[in-house]
């Protein structure tokens, strides 16, 4: 069988060079199978265009040297540069376009410095939080990153993706968590980007402040090969409560008395719409034995010293019930909260047309939205999936979720997620088509209401990306000439966000 | 693109697309060889991935070959996969990496793909009956019950103590501790005429008709002397007889299976055995893999450990244990001794933070990589049943 | 653990809400109605306990793992108080 052709510039002159920069065949892998298994993410994938997406050449760099080698490499030969650390994104950063180079930062998983005294962690990009916060326990602190996907997704591509956390509203994002960067840009140099000029500055007003635009670029401005990190004190309590409501708006109004209450240790709000919970009645424990009058809920969390939490879990629990809503219990408090730090959809949570169980793909949107919006937006998406499941049959709504999104203020935007179960196995050119088609429509309702098309995961996937330049909207050229400053051949992660159109 | 491979791809692709549809990874971190090669194509993403790939005429089994030695199958992965941990006992739907993974072994031996060293391991088998663990001493029928001379265990009987192919050879101090342990405590128990290797881990290697054979072999034996009743001290005889056989005689496999570990449990419990003697060590547990988390048992290894005088005893709770491993399992040893190598010296480096003397398993086939490992960073590896027997007052 | 082949049968269903059935205590199951596209595999009871327990343990794990204490308002449920929840 003849291997799947390479779509760039790649031959065996590059291969060689590479081989060359690595000095370690090993790690430069133009073979078959480790092309294919890193061609998606865990997003919905066009698996019946599974070759299209294929890198070239996968690079398993160990150095921020051998990265800047080959990206220089990249640039003589144009050749386009795919970074990937843990592949576990929910939009396409990682997914190559147009066959390339990719970067797989994976082995650069070490823990470079602990610092306990000026309060930071040092690491590579590719390290994961919950082993990060294995080795950091023993110290009593924590780099409380904590997304769906704690326990696999990888802190470069936290970095790049401007990652949302569970707990925000307490400890901040990854953005507020990352203190400063080694970064190699997409010309090849290895520069440090900070808030100012110390790694371990926090806050600084010298020169530009650029590491807000070096998190959550998509992989599209560079590549993190090095990362100091915040070391917060490890939480002493947590406290978890659940509320259930028979009506979601009791619920929508129960999530802004929680989220507007100035109560500081509260780490995260969560709001469960009618259709959420009729989905976890399918097979979680928690739900399937509900009374038919839990309709919405709305789950909160907080962590922190006893002294503090404790009080406050009193009044938490007054706050809850203050608009009709009903104590789920402790079990359910305590189990359901748990399972939130890796609450990916599974796919067996697929129901067809017939109300039978098939593996679906999990598309999980994640606008970011105001408050005074969600009732309305919630009423428009689901009508939008409810459209494309009785026209294709392969499509399935599996609820909303609002959850606090603002670093340390609760009381900010919510991250909005509408859970889409897709069948992969069914796709085709058309229905894949009508997918995005449906992408689109989703994420214009954001836009309609002053939201944005990605709070976190990044629009970086057809459905989202063609919509960046409306979002970004007066921006754009200023977005468009710091992109084409940066990297002026375009080979950094091209395609994506429609940044092509910043060499136009 | 052969008809073997269409038809594996058609087996397996409802469990392929378990996974691929999902694809989350959260199998990656607690995978022993992903913790040391960072290499994405030893995921079990990647290994479920291969199928749908094959499927589509992506890849070839040539393609994926060398990946799917990458595994010890010590089963963290399709634990942890949410799909199993959250949903997997409501669908009775799971995934099943261990089961993939041999499947895929099977059909690299059928389609030309053999692994060197796997190969030559499985012809000795095939000849010697019991697996080649003493490397160029050939093992032999002659010599399996060897390490049971001057205890006088008889042949037979309606309960039959199996021994490991590497406890029997190699390891010999594990089986006469566990023995001697039976005997302290009055429980009888007989050998088998002729033991052949359990069969697992040509199964777990790929060779598949070797495996039934063994099993077919070692049934047959119970049989004939009136075994009601197997104790199997290791835990892949366990899992082999738990399992494998089952699936291999569906409707005929009367026998009871006992874990030696419980079996033992259960004496020093009603006091047929007497842990009298103190034994002044510092200790940490090693969760063996197909204890922990292929079947779940955890406790009563730690409730032994507990009984014993003067132990100080360390404990590393089992869930931060499902990303532990000694790298023994799944023939990897035998093909890339190297990743074997670096995963038990993680294992005992994590036991040596603890600030221990000993690091104790239940499992024989770790306690080799283990020991080679705590050799060089100066911790002891033991048995348990040894450390046991040492408190009971049994001699060596 | 004795494992004996025809104690793995589970018992069999009882109905718990139109597409949830019970067979072993606590452990809620699919109708199998619904898999009819994705069949069910051959899962033994010691197996659907093994992960039961899994699951309950890495839950407790995850608590430990973030704080060093779990506080929780002391109350049952609202929605089920006679039942557990």
């Amino acid at each position: 069988m003849s291997p799947v052709a390479f779509k760039s510039a790649v031959d065996d002159h590059v291969l060689a060079e590479l081989r060359a920069i690595i000095g370690d065949d090993a790690r430069v892998r133009p073979d078959q199978s480790s092309r294919a298994f890193r061609s998606r993410v865990p997003a919905p994938f066009p698996v019946h265009r599974w070759a299209d997406h294929f890198p070239d050449v996968v690079i398993l760099p160990r150095t921020a040297q051998e990265v800047s080698e080959v990206v220089k490499l990249a640039n003589r030969h144009r050749i386009p540069i795919v970074p990937r650390a843990g592949g576990t994104g929910l939009s396409d950063g990682a997914v190559p376009l147009r066959g390339g180079i990719m970067i797989d930062c994976k082995l650069m998983n070490q823990i470079h410095e602990i610092d306990l005294v000026d309060r930071t962690v040092t690491v590579g990009p590719g390290i994961n939080m919950l082993k990060l916060n294995e080795e950091l326990r023993k110290y009593g602190v924590i780099y409380p990153d904590d997304p769906a996907s704690y326990p696999c997704s990888l802190v470069g591509g936290r970095i790049g993706t401007g990652g949302w956390s569970l707990l925000g509203s307490r400890y901040g994002h990854t953005r507020d968590l990352v203190i400063s960067m080694e970064v190699v840009l997409p010309t090849g140099e290895i520069v440090e980007i900070a808030e100012g000029g110390g790694r371990k500055l926090r806050k600084s007003s010298t020169g530009l402040t650029l590491k807000q635009l070096f998190t959550g670029h998509q992989g599209t401005l560079g590549i993190t090969t090095q990362a100091t990190l915040e070391l917060v004190p490890r939480p002493e309590v947590e406290f978890a409560a659940f509320f259930a409501f028979d009506d979601y708006m009791k619920a929508y109004e129960t999530t802004g008395i929680l989220t507007r209450s100035g109560l500081a240790t509260l780490a995260g709000v969560v709001l469960f719409d009618e259709w959420k919970i009729a989905y976890l009645r399918r097979d979680d424990e928690a739900y399937i034995p509900q009374p038919d009058s839990v309709k919405a809920v709305v789950a909160v969390a907080m962590y922190g010293r006893k002294c503090e939490v404790e009080p406050a879990s009193k009044e938490v629990m007054r706050l809850g019930r203050s608009a009709g809503g009903k104590y789920l219990g402790d079990e359910i408090s305590a189990g359901d909260w748990a399972s939130r730090h890796d609450r990916y959809a599974t796919p067996l949570h697929g129901r067809d047309l017939d109300g039978q169980a098939v593996l679906m793909s999990w598309h999980c949107e994640d606008a970011a939205l105001n408050y005074s919006v969600l009732p309305q937006v919630r009423e428009e998406w689901h009508a939008i999936v409810a459209r494309y499941r009785e026209q294709y049959g392969i499509f399935d709504d599996w609820g909303m979720f609002a959850y606090t999104s603002g670093p340390y203020k609760p009381w900010a935007d919510y991250l909005v997620e509408i859970d889409v179960g897709i069948w992969e196995q069914k796709l085709n050119d058309e229905n894949w088509a009508a997918w995005v088609s449906c992408k689109r429509e989703i994420a214009e309702v954001s836009l309609k209401y002053g939201g944005s098309i990605t709070a976190c995961h990044g629009a970086t996937r057809e459905g989202d990306a063609e919509l960046v330049p409306d979002e970004m909207g007066s921006a754009w050229p200023v977005v468009k000439a710091i992109k084409r400053a940066l990297d002026p051949n375009n080979i950094m992660n091209p395609g994506k966000q429609s940044l092509d159109e910043a060499y136009e | 693109m052969g008809d073997q491979e269409l038809q594996f791809a058609e087996r397996w692709r409802d469990n392929a697309y378990g996974c691929f549809s999902s694809g989350h990874k959260f199998c990656r971190e607690v995978c022993p060889v992903m913790q040391v090669t960072r290499n994405e194509n030893h995921t079990p993403t990647a290994f479920h991935a291969s199928i749908v790939a094959m499927e589509k005429g992506l890849v070839e089994v040539a393609d994926v070959a060398d990946d799917f030695v990458h595994c010890t199958q010590c089963g963290a992965c399709e634990l942890r996969c949410p799909n199993t941990l959250f949903t997997g006992d409501f669908y009775r739907h799971r995934t099943r990496t261990v089961d993939v993974v041999k499947a895929m072994r099977a059909l690299m031996v059928e389609t030309g793909n053999e692994q060197p060293g796997w190969k030559l391991w499985n012809e000795r088998l095939a000849q010697d009956h019991n697996e080649p663990v003493l490397g160029d001493v050939r093992v032999s029928q002659e010599h399996v019950a060897d390490w049971a001379d001057g205890l006088n265990i008889p042949i037979g009987g309606e309960t039959i103590l199996f021994v490991d192919c590497e406890a029997a050879f190699y390891r010999t101090s594990y089986t006469r501790a566990f023995a001697q342990l039976l005997q302290r405590a009055g429980y009888p128990f007989g050998l088998m005429r002729e033991q052949w290797c359990c069969g697992g881990p040509a199964a777990e290697m790929g060779y598949q008709d070797l495996a039934l054979k063994h099993a077919t072999h070692n049934v047959a034996d119970w049989r004939a002397v009136g075994a009601k009743r197997i104790i199997a001290p290791d835990p892949h005889d366990f899992i082999a007889f738990t399992e494998d056989y089952p699936r291999y005689f569906p409707d005929d496999y009367e026998f009871e299976i006992v874990l030696g570990i419980d079996l033992i449990h259960e004496l020093v419990q009603a006091g047929r055995i007497q842990l009298t003697n103190p034994v002044e060590r510092t200790v940490t547990y090693h969760d063996p893999c197909r204890l922990n988390k292929r079947k779940g048992v955890h406790e009563a290894p730690r409730e032994l450990i507990r009984a014993i005088p003067g132990i100080t005893f360390k404990d590393v709770d089992r869930v931060t244990q499902w990303s532990y491993c000694s790298g023994g399992g799944g023939g990897l040893p035998i093909e890339k001794p190297e990743i074997t190598a670096e995963i038990s010296r993680r294992r005992v480096r994590k036991a040596a933070e603890l600030e221990v003397d000993t690091l104790i398993s239940a499992c024989p086939w770790s306690e080799r990589p283990l020991s080679n490992a705590g050799h060089d960073a100066n911790i002891g590896v033991m048995d348990l049943f040894e450390l046991l027997a040492i408190s009971a007052g049994i001699e060596p | 653990m004795i494992f004996r082949l025809g104690e793995q049968t589970p018992p069999p269903a009882k109905r718990i809400t139109d597409t949830v059935i019970e067979r072993l205590e606590h452990q809620y199951e699919v109708d199998p109605g619904l898999m009819q596209i994705t069949p069910q595999q051959d899962m033994p009871v010691w197996d659907s306990r093994r992960i039961f327990n899994a699951r309950w343990d890495h839950l407790d794990w995850m608590h430990a793992h973030f704080a060093d204490e779990v506080l929780l308002a002391g109350e049952e449920s609202e929605t089920m108080p006679e039942e557990h929840s």
